[in-house]
């Protein structure tokens, strides 16, 4: 029941992850990731590779105790380890699929060498060493009972033989891709955040993925131990974790030494945010350090979960810090994984659970239960028919992969509803200049006699139904009429709702003005000098703007506009919204540039010596095409203002 | 033209018009801008725009663009070369190496490599300072298009002179620095200015020092790891064995097998 269960969970994950698989690669990363170029690796990269590769060391750790150190007594855990390790490598391989932008070139650093580069190592480092732990690995399968004839005996001997220098070829390229990771981030001193970037960064890597490797060990052999109901070995695992706790505190010690000795850190202050992140992370690494040093939690189930678990999210964390938290953006600019992004890297995760468990069940990997007097002979859980199922159509065997059909098509289903929409818009709103809106009035709640019924009369007769709302976005007693239907309308209709709601990401309700009105958002300088220069006469008259010849030509230094345009200019701003300020609506962008220029423009079209088209939108508007000019300004790009 | 190319930015001279920008997109075929979610600004350096003016409080217009470092972090940072430091000083890209790995981005000091995200086969896009004009002997279509003589081309060594003489001649009107001209080792595209331009790198100050030797200190420990790691492993497994061999043997029934110490850090 409980394999059923908990296959039927992963399963479900896998079905996610099978339709979020498609989106990604038919539609690329712009449209399911919520990565940005101030954020080029997210998530996928922060669990799916660096954190991967880390929870990935039960192998090495693990392959070097029983091999190299003789320690016999671990045995029984090489070979889950190794299994755990390959499976783990086998996911960052897939995760760096996803995160790739072009994947198909994924063997080009084998043919394009480039040693000067980090991330060349660690890729060399991993491929080798998922080569390395498909051999270690490989003498497990071999051993299963179909494969029984002498050519496969043969190479099954030659592994075996082969055991010590893979095992030694393991642990190096481990130790060299496990510090490399850390190694990567040093290209970037001035991103990282000085409580996280040091020179030894490698070396932290390296000896807190040591340390996690044991922790994962723990993990691994608890739930493998709960998924068949058998006694976990506490003693020895809690022998582990007191090895896992021994290296977690040299790692802590070498990095709160070196930020204490390199003065590194001297510039934080306790109100930068992430001087809390680093202690909450550091807290957590040091309450598991702290944790397996206690005998009685060290000895128990309960402890040992708790503390390796905790140790597992503190070395987790120092490398989704790196990646991420610490690593800097602007803060207009943040960095919130997409619901995409998460999916994959649980599906990926569940997908290797799977895997796990299909190994552990019919291959050699778990030592024999026969020293387990307390276990009775045949508690191996085999699928039988779940009560869920639907009624059996298939002989028992199959039963339970419909099951797992069901759940996976489920899966499946609920992503394409949760994605579809944000992938086909890949309107991602990654910024809210304005608050939320605090009064939102519908035709229906907003009294009759309101000023702003006269505003709004034209925009019912247009739409035939109310479907107006009133934001006051800014909260200054303002508002900004908004016509629900003529929005959607434009934007494509009853397929058109995902662009402003829940757009694909957690907790995203709806979109602000300025993801597409964003022009209403900067200052927008419209001035333009080669018009002005042909009008006033060429190069000769610089003078008349710039008029003091000693200083430099700039803006702060040249006449002010209302010098000329003294007619279009008033006190503190251009245009004047008289009606509007008794209505109650607040003045818009385009009511501003429209008084400033159009009404001119409309007047003087045609005249004398003017152009024809001056009136036409497209004067302005050059170079935009029509659609674009609900978003744009004029000059669009034109010295947009910080 | 000898050595490396450089090209010099006078900040002072530039008034804003854009005509750069224009002529880069015209060049590089980028097309008109389109508004997407992760671009602060409309006129932010993206995809579709390789160089931009950023307005400084209204009084000044500073162009930012690939610097193209004397020793690119990019370059080192790329894993098959497909961003390359050319003889003649400009940073290329080649998208057919590429595998979209975005390592550069993070790498960059300045933050100028952008990524074509909306496509399905993305590329990194910046910059080129035209290498197919320069290696031709044209200018760069922006110094061609500047009305205003704000940018200047030639060698690097020409042009970190040509700043220096400028900030000799009129020193009431520059800073006492050229910009690009020792930090991180040096960059091709270098200012001078009246204004501090620490605003273009993620943090002012960053030292003469090139990126690169950050990380080539950590690999270039790579053989002595291997070697003496395989050795040392060897070695360790050599001596255990012989020891459980000889305690198999029970010679020496006091001596415990190796404990808990050592590990495998």
């Amino acid at each position: 029941m409980r394999a059923i269960r908990l296959k039927t969970v992963l399963w479900f994950l896998v079905g996610i992850l099978g339709t979020v698989t498609v989106a990604r690669f038919l539609k690329g990363l712009g449209a399911t990731t919520a990565l940005t170029d101030a954020t080029p690796w997210g998530l996928w990269i922060a669990f799916d590779v660096v954190s991967g590769v880390a929870l990935a060391a039960g192998g090495f750790v693990v392959a070097a105790i029983v091999y190299i150190f003789g320690q016999e007594k671990y045995h029984q855990f090489a070979r889950p380890a190794i299994l755990t390790a390959f499976l783990g490598y086998l996911a960052v391989a897939t995760g760096l699929l996803y995160d790739l932008g072009i994947p198909l070139h994924i063997w080009h650093p084998l043919v394009y060498r480039q040693p000067h580069s980090v991330l060349f190592e660690v890729a060399m480092c991993v491929m080798l060493y998922l080569t390395v732990l498909f051999l270690e690995f490989s003498p497990a399968i071999l051993e299963h009972p179909r494969l029984q004839f002498p050519v496969i005996q043969r190479i099954h001997a030659v592994l075996k033989r082969l055991t010590i220098p893979l095992v030694i070829a393991g642990i190096v390229l481990s130790t060299l891709h496990q510090s490399s990771l850390g190694s990567l981030f040093l290209i970037a001193p001035y991103r990282v955040h000085p409580l996280w970037y040091s020179p030894l960064i490698w070396v932290l890597f390296f000896l807190s993925a040591a340390g996690l490797g044991r922790a994962v060990v723990i993990v691994e052999t608890l739930f493998s131990d709960w998924y068949l109901s058998r006694r976990p070995p506490v003693e020895l695992l809690g022998r582990l974790g007191l090895g896992a706790s021994a290296l977690l505190w040299v790692y802590l010690a070498l990095r709160l030494g070196d930020i204490v000795l390199s003065h590194r850190a001297a510039g934080v202050t306790l109100s930068d945010p992430l001087l809390w992140v680093f202690l909450a992370e550091v807290g957590i690494t040091v309450s598991a350090a702290v944790l397996l040093l206690i005998p009685r939690v060290r000895y128990s189930v309960w402890g040992l979960t708790v503390s390796a678990s905790l140790a597992i999210l503190g070395v987790l964390g120092y490398r989704f810090n790196v990646t991420i938290v610490a690593f800097y953006r602007p803060a207009d600019m943040p960095y919130f994984p997409s619901l995409s992004e998460l999916m994959v890297s649980v599906g990926l995760v569940a997908g290797c659970v799977l895997l796990f468990l299909f190994f552990i069940e019919n291959l050699n990997v778990l030592p024999k239960e026969a020293d387990e007097e307390h276990a009775p002979p045949s508690r191996r859980p085999t699928d039988t028919i779940s009560p869920y199922m639907v009624r059996p159509v298939f002989t028992t065997w199959l039963a339970p992969l419909r099951n797992y059909s069901l759940a996976a098509a489920a899966g499946a289903a609920l992503a394409l509803a949760l994605i579809a929409n944000g992938i086909r818009t890949e309107s991602m709103n990654r910024q809210t200049p304005v608050s939320p809106p605090l009064q939102i009035a519908t035709s229906t709640t907003l009294p009759v006699s309101s000023p702003l019924e006269s505003l709004l009369a034209p925009i019912r007769k247009r739409s035939g139904s109310p479907s107006w709302m009133v934001f006051d976005a800014n909260r200054d007693g303002r508002v900004v009429i908004f016509d629900h239907d003529e929005h959607a309308h434009r934007l494509g209709g009853n397929a058109a709702c995902g662009q402003c709601h829940h757009a694909e990401l957690p907790f995203h309700l709806e979109t602000p003005c300025s993801d597409c009105h964003r022009d209403l958002y900067l200052s927008t300088d419209l001035f333009h000098h080669a018009g002005h220069v042909a009008k006033l006469g060429g190069d000769g008259s610089c003078i008349q703007c710039h008029t003091d010849e000693s200083s430099v030509k700039t803006r702060a230094t040249s006449t002010a506009c209302r010098t000329c345009h003294a007619s279009q200019w008033r006190q503190t701003q251009y245009v004047s919204f008289k009606s509007d300020v008794d209505s109650g609506r607040a003045p818009a962008y385009e009511d501003a540039l429209h008084a400033l220029c159009r009404n001119c423009h409309l007047k003087k079209a045609g005249q004398e010596g003017v152009r024809k088209d001056l009136g036409e939108c497209r004067t302005c508007h050059h170079e935009v095409p029509a659609s674009y000019l609900q978003v744009l300004g004029p000059y669009a790009g034109r010295g947009a203002l910080k | 033209m000898n050595g490396p190319v450089g090209m010099l930015i006078d900040v002072t001279r530039c008034k804003g018009c854009e005509r750069c920008v224009e002529a880069c997109k015209q060049v590089n075929h980028l097309g008109p801008d389109q508004p997407r979610r992760w671009q602060r600004r409309i006129d932010d350096l993206s995809s579709t725009r390789f160089t931009t003016l950023d307005n400084v409080s209204d009084e000044r217009s500073v162009r930012v663009l690939c610097r193209h470092c004397v020793e690119p972090a990019c370059v080192s940072a790329c894993i098959v070369g497909a961003l390359q430091k050319t003889p003649i000083g400009a940073v290329t890209y080649d998208v057919d190496r590429c595998i979209g790995c975005r390592y550069c981005m993070m790498a960059c000091p300045y933050g100028i490599p952008r990524y074509a995200w909306a496509n399905a086969t993305p590329q990194v896009r910046k910059c080129t300072l035209c290498y197919p004009r320069i290696s031709q002997g044209q200018l760069p279509a922006c110094v061609e298009a500047c009305p205003y003589d704000a940018l200047s081309f030639g060698t690097r060594d020409e042009m970190l002179a040509e700043g220096h003489d400028r900030i000799l001649r009129e020193p009431g009107r520059y800073l006492p620095r050229v910009w690009g001209e020792n930090e991180i080792g040096g960059t091709s595209v270098l200012y001078v200015s009246d204004i501090s331009l620490d605003f273009l790198a993620f943090k002012p100050d960053m030292g003469d020092r090139p990126l690169p030797a950050l990380t080539w200190e950590a690999l270039s420990k790579v053989p002595p790891i291997v070697a003496g790691g395989a050795t040392l492993l060897t070695g360790i497994w050599w001596v255990i064995q012989r020891r459980m061999k000889l305690q198999a043997d029970g010679s020496e029934p006091e001596d415990e097998a190796p404990g808990e110490h050592g590990g495998e850090s």
